[in-house]
């Protein structure tokens, strides 16, 4: 046997014996960067993301839109609805060994309710005035005012840490943040590496099922090209990707693509104190100018949803499936822009009668393929009805601190990502904190804060759908898609609710493997 | 001797300075900031809250000179990203970098030394024409693309070595997947590396052959590997520290694309998360820790030549 039949045998026998064998008891995720690990900090999305397994909340998220109890066993609320009472789990204890009680859940709050804690919750919990506790398993809420989406946001982010692990400032607490971790959930930190990976192994404790798995490995890979590699080469489970990143994926006989529907809604936001971008007429004409249709076949490769409103499909019962959509159709949007007071002249270009052409600046932050084209793609249509948006990119802290937070922005094409509920005053009420396109719309304020305001399913739902009507007359941004997240697994990975990641992982004593 | 010591060291110390000093500005110039502010959901609240804690609220000469006060304490603040005393993050990257490019510069020296003794003795020959493509070749090939590539095949489609990482989770004690999880980022950096190294040597030794010293000595009888050891080796040490030397701050400074490529924890990945979050605590650790060696490093290479060409010794 020559020397070269040796090593193609070696690596035939190598490659064989990786690919078969009993099923594993690891999943191996990745993160991009070194966690915070202290769920009311959670200044970045990697950190989010394990703290959904470390740190349960009292609500979880479920299937469907109405979140379940988690840490809690029930609640009440009180009828004018500025008071929750949850009574806790009785029996649950912490990765330590202590018991779980109120005084947890009411330490919880007292930081996330503390700006200067350093959490990036504050404005989620902005409406709770304060948070007491009757027993060692009862704990009230007492809020401003009645807040709807209050329970989905308990089962956002606001994983519970406990009161006995911290005797100063939660965020100076490196060895807690960074290295020992103690909550409730199903699985629990045994190993960290700063940079390299973080182990947690099954708690034996948990209040929930029976985690399937023995470990769940996160390590560090900052690198989406150094993900699909490691994913390529079995040494990560599941990964969520941008469409730009799948190519080449799709045949591979061992992995399996999941898209899910996420709450994110992707636009062109117009900043509307400009006279430019006033009028509802213009804003409609620049919706019915872009050919959404075809950046979600190019550029999205499909895996997104065409838009209607502000709420997207994820948000389900919702989402006002029954309006028309807004088509592609330039005829239409320079008429309405005619109607506006802009005509084409004879170069082609949009202009008033004042003479002043239809040009503005549209920024874009830079490094993500997807937006970028899709920049370009919006300028190409815009162009074709006399539009002139000039592309700006920049990175994207740059976008957001020294442009759009200033209000020095004309355009820009961004995202938000909500928690799983309709909710989206701050977003679009006028003068609200997050409203940075400065829509201002009376009946849509209205319509917002009623849907804030009511517990009851079907007046709430009537709400919302009355605002996507709203919406579809004075479009406070151009949507663009909703995204579907991406999830490539393993084929043998097996037991992920359809939720997005971060949600999904809330559910991590689900995950199993099969056999190879 | 003492006073050369003395007097470097004083130099050291202003580099010091002039490079924080140019980093601290250089940073704070670029647009943006830490990267927490950067989320749009941000109330003015929390904004607000967040840069008291940070201390970014304050104007920039304030911020300079607190970061100086801090430092002569011994404090070289916490990170932003990391909320971490910076010189700990730092310190426990530094040892990888080390690592990885300490067995790649001893990687490329082993394969450089006797291919540039080689192909610099035969200038033009076939060897040489050979040995000069392949030089070119891995000195033009993006180490971005050749690791995504080396993992592809080697790790993806052959599984012969792992993808990336340092060590396999849980397995810290095991050296032989150390080793493993060392191969192929050493091969990326170790290729330019060598052929660079081989460039010089190259050139080094073709003048050495020609001095006046080693033709006699050739026709003294002495056999080509005498004379190659005796007189021309020795005649390239010089040179050699000089590109040796220059390698130095990616010792410690690392090397970002390869360290991002394969996930491993190294000082180049940390400088470039550091940077693009504007940790600006954590950039200024960086640029003093890496400063700090690099002119340690230099003085040390400083007496290296006088221990390689004992003239230089005599000058100093």
């Amino acid at each position: 046997m020559s020397r070269r039949a040796l090593l193609a045998a070696a690596i035939v026998a190598l490659a064989g014996c990786r690919r078969s064998g009993p099923p594993s008891d690891t999943l191996r995720l990745a993160l991009i960067n070194d966690p915070v690990m202290n769920a009311p900090l959670s200044p970045d999305i990697g950190s989010v993301i394990i703290n959904k397994v470390i740190f349960p909340g009292l609500m979880r998220p479920s299937d469907s839109i109405v979140p379940e109890p988690d840490l809690a066993t029930g609640y009440r609320i009180a009828t004018d609805g500025r008071r929750y009472t949850f009574s806790l789990r009785p029996g649950v204890v912490w990765h330590d060994g202590k018991p779980f009680t109120s005084a947890d859940v009411k330490f919880t709050f007292d930081q996330i309710l503390d700006p200067k804690s350093g959490t990036l919750q504050w404005s989620d919990f902005s409406v709770v005035d304060s948070v007491t506790v009757a027993d060692s398993l009862t704990v009230d809420f007492w809020l401003k005012s009645p807040f709807a989406p209050f329970l989905t946001l308990l089962g956002h982010n606001a994983g519970i840490i406990p009161a006995h692990a911290f005797t100063g400032p939660i965020a100076d607490q490196v060895d807690f943040n960074r290295s020992h971790p103690i909550g409730t959930g199903p699985y629990q930190v045994a190993e960290s590496v700063p940079g390299s990976y973080i182990v947690l192994t099954a708690n034996p404790r948990y209040y929930g099922a029976r985690p399937k798995l023995s470990r769940i490995v996160f390590k560090i890979v900052p690198d989406v090209n150094a993900q699909v590699a490691q994913l390529r080469a079995a040494e990560l489970d599941l990964v969520t990707l941008e469409p730009a990143n799948i190519r080449g994926l799709t045949d591979e006989p061992d992995l399996r693509i999941d898209q899910v529907t996420v709450p994110q809604h992707y636009y062109v936001g117009f900043n509307q104190s400009l006279p430019l971008f006033k009028s509802p007429t213009v804003r409609r004409a620049l919706t019915l100018a872009v050919n959404r249709q075809a950046i979600i076949d190019g550029v999205m490769r499909g895996y997104a949803d065409y838009p209607q409103g502000t709420i997207p499909v994820a948000l389900k019962e919702y989402y006002a499936d029954s309006l028309p959509k807004i088509p592609y159709d330039t005829a239409r949007a320079l008429a309405l822009m005619a109607e506006a007071g802009w005509h084409r002249s004879a170069d082609g270009s949009l202009r008033n009668a004042g003479g002043r052409p239809f040009q503005f600046t549209m920024l874009v932050d830079k490094g993500n393929p997807s937006r970028e084209q899709t920049a370009v793609a919006v300028q190409q249509d815009f162009k074709r009805i006399g539009v002139q948006a000039d592309i700006k990119t920049m990175e994207f802290a740059s976008l957001v601190r020294d442009y759009v937070t200033p209000r020095r922005h004309e355009a820009y094409l961004i995202w938000w990502n909500t928690p799983l509920d309709p909710d989206q005053f701050s977003y679009y009420g006028t003068g609200q904190s997050n409203n940075d396109v400065l829509y201002a719309n009376r009946t849509a304020d209205s319509l917002l804060a009623l849907g804030r305001a009511t517990l009851d399913p079907a007046r709430r739902r009537a709400a919302y759908l009355a605002f996507q009507a709203v919406e579809a007359e004075d479009p406070p941004v151009l949507l663009l898609y909703y995204p579907r997240e991406v999830q490539v697994r393993r084929a043998e990975l097996k037991g992920l609710p359809a939720l997005g990641i971060r949600d999904a992982l809330r559910h991590a004593e689900k995950l199993y493997f099969t056999a190879r | 001797m003492g006073g050369f010591l003395l007097r470097r060291l004083l130099q050291g110390l202003l580099v010091l300075w002039l490079v924080t000093t140019a980093t601290f500005l250089l940073i704070h110039a670029a647009p943006g900031g830490p990267a927490v502010l950067a989320d749009p959901k941000l109330s003015a609240v929390e904004r607000r809250a967040i840069e008291e804690r940070l201390g970014v609220d304050q104007p920039l000469p304030i911020q300079y000179l607190r970061w100086h006060a801090r430092l002569i304490r011994g404090d070289l603040g916490r990170s932003f990203l990391y909320q971490t005393p910076t010189l700990a993050t730092v310190t426990s990257r530094l040892p990888n970098t080390l690592v990885l490019v300490a067995v790649a510069l001893l990687a490329a020296l082993t394969i450089a030394v006797p291919v540039g003794l080689a192909v610099g003795t035969r200038p033009g020959g076939r060897l040489d024409r050979l040995v000069g493509l392949v030089n070119f070749t891995s000195l033009a090939i993006p180490p971005f693309w050749f690791g995504i590539l080396a993992i592809l095949l080697v790790a993806a489609r052959w599984r012969l070595l792992p993808a990336g990482g340092m060590v396999t989770p849980g397995r810290a004690d095991d050296l032989a997947d150390r080793l493993a999880h060392l191969v192929l980022p050493v091969a990326v950096l170790a290729l330019p590396l060598s052929a660079e190294l081989i460039r010089f040597l190259r050139a080094a030794v073709a003048t050495a052959v020609n001095a006046s010293h080693v033709r006699p000595a050739a026709a003294r009888g002495l056999s080509p590997g005498t004379v190659l050891r005796r007189h021309v080796a020795r005649n390239t040490l010089v040179p050699l520290l000089t590109v040796l030397g220059l390698q130095i701050p990616m010792l410690v400074g690392g090397a970002a694309v390869t360290e991002t490529v394969f996930a491993w924890p190294g000082m180049g990945r940390l400088s470039v998360e550091a940077a693009l979050g504007r940790d600006y605590p954590l950039v200024m650790t960086i640029a003093l820790v890496v400063a700090a060696t690099v002119v340690t490093a230099n003085l040390l290479l400083d007496l290296a030549y006088g221990w390689a060409d004992p003239r230089i010794r005599s000058e100093a």
